[in-house]
C-alpha cells in the first residue's frame, strides 16, 4: 500500500479511529496495529507476509536465547542463525540473479559456455529495510547493547510497524520497542504536527518528485543518444531532486503517521544538499542507514582505531556494500565506490588543509559537494554503464554536438526547483522544520499548508511506486 | 506556534481552493469522466476468466472501441460484450493472452485497423507495448491497486478536477499536464505534435461513445485530424506484414481448434485517412490475405451498402449515433450469417 493512495487514506482513518476509540486496551491496540501492518504489507503481495513472519520468529527466538545464554560460543551461533536467515533472504530474493550472472560471466571467461536461466523472483517490498532493522536487534542483543523485547507482540510490532516497514527509517530496537511498553496517545499538537508532516511528505513525493522532476529525469536517462551537456546536467539535477523528494517524502510521511499515533521515529534526512563535505553528507542523508552501516560494518571492520590504511579500507568496504545494498547491479557498486573515494580523499585533505567554514566559503563548499554528489547519481540512476559513461562525458561538456532532448521550459522548471531546493537546504542547515514553524505565524503556516494540499489534490498521484521500495 | 489555528486555516483554504478549481473547470465545459486506464481494462479482462462460450470479447484498437456500442449489441443479441480493445494498439498481444492464458471458447471479434494490426511484433514498439502493459498489469495488479481503483471510481464519476488520464491527453487538467502544455522552446528541432485532446467519454464497462463535441464542433475535430495527418506523414517504421500475420494466424488456429468463434472486422474511416490506408495498405495486400490465412469469418465495411456513406468526424472513428447504427446493422448481418453461433440470439 502506498502512502499516496486512496486506499491508504481509508486504511489510516480506520487505524486511527480504532486506535483512539475506547474499544481496546493497550495490548489489544498493539495487536490491532500489528494486524493493520500485515494488512498494509499483504495488500501488495499476501504470501510475502510469510517472510516477515519467519524473520520475526527467528529473531525473536535468537534474541531470547542471546539474552539468557551465557556460553559465548552458543551466543555466537544464535547470532549467526539470525544473520544467516536475514542475509539469506536478501541473497536469495535480491542478489541471486546478480550473483548467478557474475558467476556465469566468470566461468565463461574460461570457455565453459555455461548458461543460466534467471528466476525472475519477485523482490519483496522493503526487504532490505526490515531485514536490517531486525538484524540490528540481534546484533545489539549479542553485544548486550539493548534489552530483550518484553513480549513477542512488542517485538513483532517493532519488525512490522507499518509507517516505516517498507522504506524506513531503519529504527533500532532501543528507539522503538520501549515505546510500545506503555500506552501511547498523541497530544493534539503532536497529532496536528504529524498531519502536517504527512502533508509535507506527500507534497514532496506527489508534487515535487513525481510532477515536477520525474519526467525530465526519465527522458534524459531513457535517451539512447549522446546528450548535450545542458540536457545531461538538467536530467541529473532533476534526478537528484526526485530521489531526495521521493525518499525524504516517504520518511517524512512515516514520521508524521507514527507521530499521529504518539510514536516518535528518528529523523532520516537533515537537509543533505547543504552538506559541506561527504562526512557531513552522510550525517544528513538516509541517516538511519548510514548510522547502521557505521555501527554494524564500519566500526567492526576497525573504524578509525587501527591506523589510517585500515580506516580507509573500512570506509571503502562500507561504502561499496552500502552501494550494493541499494541494488543488485555494478552501477550501484560504482556509486558506493565513488562515495567511498570522496570520503577517503576528504579525510586525506582534512589532515593537510584546515579551512575555517564561514557563510561565504561554506555555501561554495556546499555547492561543490552537491556538484560532486550529482556525478554519483548518474551511476545510481543509469541502468547501464554505457549510459552513465555518456552522461558523465556530456556533463563534462565533452559532447559539444550532443542531442538536445529537453524543452527550454523543462530546463527552466528543473533549475528553478533545484535552486529553491538548495537554498532551502542551506537556510535550514542548522535548524529544523519544527524550530522554524514555531517562529512562523499560524496564518502563514496555515496558508502554506493549504497550498500544499491544493497542489497535491490537483496533481493526483501518478507515481505508483516510491523509488526506495525497490531497495 | 498555534498548530490548531494553522490546521483550521489550512482546511478552510484547501476546501475553498479545491471547490473553486472544480467550478472553474466545470465552467470551462469539463464534465466528470472516467480514465480509460489499465485498471478499467483489467476489470474487464478479469471478466473473461468467468466467461462462457456464449460471451463475446471485443479486441482491436480504437475503432472497435468507438464503433462497437455495447448497448446496441446487447439489444440485438442479449449478450453484453466484454470490451478489451485498446486505443493506439495492436490487438495481437491481447488475443495472444486470451488464447494462451484462458480457456475461453466463445466469440472473439478482432478489429483490424491495418496500420496497427500489421505494425509490429517487436515487444518494445508502442503498438505492442501499450496493450502488453495492460495484460501484464492484469496479471500483476495488487489488492491495493484494485482497492484504489474501486475507491477512485465514485470520485472520477463526480469530480472534474480528479480527471486525469493514462493517455496524457493535451486537455487533461492535472498539474503535470497543465505544465506540459507550456511548450516553449523546442530545442530538439523535432516536429511537434499538435494538441491531442480527448474525444470520447468512456463508461465503467468501457463502452466508449465519441463525445458530442467531436461530432458537432468542426474546429475541435480538425484538431484531431491534424494529429492523424502528423502520424501519417511521419517517418514511422514500415509494416511487418509477414511477422504479424504469422503470429496472429498461429493464435487464431489454436483458438478455433479448441472451438472458439473468431470474427475479423474492418471498421470505417474517411477523408485523408481512408485515402492513405487505401494507397499504402491496400485491401488486396493486407486484409484479404489475412482473412484467407486465418479462415475466420470476416466483415469489411466496404462490402455493405449501408456502411458506404459514413463520414467520420475526425476521419478515424464514427460519431456516437453512427456507431449505434453501425453496431446494430453489423450484428444483424452477422446474425443472418450465423456468425454469432456461439451467442444466444433473440
Amino acid at each position: 500500500m502506498l502512502f499516496n493512495s486512496l486506499s491508504f487514506i481509508v486504511f489510516l482513518v480506520i487505524v486511527l479511529v480504532l486506535y483512539y476509540a475506547k474499544l481496546f486496551n493497550w495490548t489489544n491496540k498493539k495487536r490491532m496495529l500489528l494486524f493493520a501492518s500485515y494488512v498494509f504489507y499483504g495488500l501488495w503481495n499476501p504470501p510475502l507476509v510469510i517472510l516477515l513472519w519467519i524473520s520475526t520468529m527467528v529473531d525473536w527466538v535468537a534474541g531470547k536465547n542471546l539474552a539468557i545464554e551465557k556460553n559465548q560460543r552458543k551466543r555466537k551461533l544464535w547470532l549467526l542463525l539470525s544473520m544467516f536467515v536475514n542475509l539469506g533472504f536478501l541473497a536469495f530474493f535480491k542478489y541471486r540473479d546478480f550473483m548467478l550472472d557474475n558467476f556465469t560471466a566468470v566461468v565463461n571467461t574460461y570457455g565453459y559456455g555455461y548458461q543460466t536461466q534467471p528466476m525472475d523472483i519477485i523482490l519483496p517490498m522493503g526487504i532490505s529495510f526490515y531485514t536490517f532493522q531486525t538484524m540490528s536487534y540481534t546484533i545489539d542483543m549479542y553485544l548486550r547493547r539493548t534489552e530483550r523485547a518484553r513480549t513477542f507482540l512488542d517485538f513483532a510490532l517493532y519488525v512490522t510497524f507499518f509507517p516505516q516497514l517498507v522504506a524506513g527509517p531503519i529504527v533500532r530496537a532501543g528507539e522503538l520497542i520501549s515505546q510500545f511498553y506503555e500506552e501511547k496517545r498523541a497530544t493534539i499538537n503532536q497529532f496536528v504536527w504529524g498531519l502536517f508532516l504527512l502533508t509535507i511528505g506527500l507534497f514532496q513525493k506527489v508534487v515535487l518528485a513525481d510532477t515536477l522532476l520525474s519526467d525530465t529525469a526519465d527522458t534524459v536517462f531513457g535517451s539512447k543518444s549522446i546528450l548535450h551537456g545542458l540536457d545531461a546536467w538538467t536530467g541529473t539535477l532533476a534526478f537528484s531532486g526526485q530521489i531526495f523528494f521521493d525518499f525524504a517524502g516517504y520518511s517524512t510521511c512515516a514520521i508524521g503517521i507514527a507521530m499521529m499515533l504518539g510514536i516518535i521515529l528518528p529523523d532520516n534526512f537533515r537537509y543533505p544538499y547543504a552538506a559541506i563535505g561527504f562526512s557531513d553528507l552522510w550525517r544528513r542523508w538516509h541517516i538511519s542507514l548510514s548510522t547502521w552501516l557505521r555501527d554494524y560494518l564500519y566500526i567492526p571492520l576497525g573504524g578509525n582505531k587501527h591506523g589510517i590504511v585500515r580506516m580507509y579500507a573500512a570506509l571503502m568496504i562500507t561504502m561499496l556494500l552500502g552501494g550494493l545494498w541499494h541494488g543488485a547491479a555494478w552501477t550501484f557498486v560504482i556509486w558506493g565506490a565513488l562515495h567511498g573515494i570522496y570520503l577517503v580523499v576528504e579525510r586525506m585533505l582534512k589532515t593537510k588543509i584546515h579551512i575555517k567554514i564561514g557563510p561565504y566559503n561554506g555555501i561554495v563548499l556546499a555547492l561543490l559537494t552537491y556538484t560532486l554528489v550529482n556525478f554519483t547519481w548518474v551511476f545510481f540512476r543509469a541502468r547501464e554503464f554505457s549510459t552513465a559513461k555518456n552522461m558523465i562525458a556530456s556533463m563534462l561538456f565533452l559532447n559539444g554536438e550532443g542531442e538536445k532532448v529537453l524543452y527550454s521550459f523543462d530546463i527552466i522548471k528543473v533549475f528553478i526547483v533545484i535552486t529553491l531546493l538548495f537554498i532551502c537546504h542551506w537556510m535550514m542547515r542548522n535548524t529544523s522544520m519544527k524550530a522554524v514553524s514555531e517562529k512562523t505565524s499560524p496564518w502563514v503556516l496555515g496558508v502554506f499548508w493549504a497550498i500544499m494540499v491544493f497542489l497535491i489534490a490537483i496533481s493526483q498521484g501518478s507515481g505508483e511506486q516510491f523509488i526506495y521500495f525497490q531497495f | 506556534m498555534n498548530l490548531k489555528q494553522s490546521l483550521i486555516i489550512a482546511v478552510t483554504l484547501s476546501v475553498i481552493s479545491i471547490f473553486a478549481w472544480e467550478f472553474y473547470w466545470r465552467n470551462q465545459g469539463k464534465i466528470p469522466d472516467l480514465d480509460d486506464d489499465k485498471n478499467l481494462w483489467a476489470v474487464q479482462r478479469a471478466r473473461v476468466e468467468d466467461a462462457s462460450d456464449k460471451d463475446v470479447l471485443l479486441l482491436g484498437s480504437s475503432r472497435v472501441l468507438f464503433d462497437i456500442q455495447l448497448n446496441e449489441w446487447e439489444k440485438e443479441t442479449g449478450v453484453r460484450p466484454i470490451q478489451l480493445a485498446c486505443a493506439g494498439s495492436s490487438p495481437l498481444p491481447v488475443f495472444h493472452d486470451i488464447v494462451n492464458n484462458t480457456n475461453f471458447t466463445g466469440t472473439v471479434l478482432v478489429g483490424v485497423t491495418n496500420g496497427l494490426f500489421f505494425s509490429t511484433t517487436f515487444p518494445e514498439a508502442g503498438p505492442w507495448k501499450r496493450p502488453q502493459t495492460r495484460v501484464d498489469y492484469f496479471k500483476d495488479r495488487t489488492y491495493a491497486q484494485r482497492l484504489n481503483h474501486w475507491l477512485s471510481l465514485p470520485l472520477q464519476k463526480n469530480l472534474v478536477f480528479v480527471s486525469t488520464s493514462e493517455e496524457a491527453w493535451s486537455d487533461d487538467i492535472d498539474l503535470k499536464s497543465l505544465l506540459n502544455s507550456v511548450t516553449t522552446g523546442n530545442r530538439s528541432g523535432k516536429p511537434e505534435y499538435p494538441p491531442f485532446n480527448a474525444f470520447a467519454y468512456i463508461e465503467e464497462d468501457r463502452n466508449n461513445p465519441m463525445s458530442e463535441k467531436t461530432a458537432t464542433d468542426t474546429a475541435f475535430a480538425n484538431g484531431i485530424k491534424a494529429v492523424w495527418k502528423m502520424i501519417m506523414t511521419g517517418d514511422g517504421p514500415p509494416p511487418d506484414k509477414e511477422a504479424t500475420t504469422k503470429f496472429f494466424v498461429a493464435d487464431a488456429k489454436k483458438f478455433m481448434d479448441r472451438g472458439g468463434n473468431l470474427i475479423l472486422l474492418q471498421c470505417p474511416s474517411s477523408g485523408l485517412l481512408k485515402e492513405g490506408e487505401k494507397k499504402f495498405m491496400p485491401r488486396s495486400e493486407f486484409w484479404d490475405p489475412l482473412v484467407e490465412a486465418t479462415n475466420a469469418k470476416a466483415y469489411n465495411y466496404e462490402d455493405y451498402e449501408q456502411f458506404q456513406n459514413f463520414e467520420c468526424p475526425e476521419w478515424s472513428h464514427l460519431s456516437a449515433s453512427d456507431a449505434r447504427f453501425f453496431t446494430t446493422e453489423l450484428v444483424k448481418i452477422m446474425k443472418a450469417d450465423g456468425a454469432l453461433s456461439n451467442s444466444k440470439t433473440k
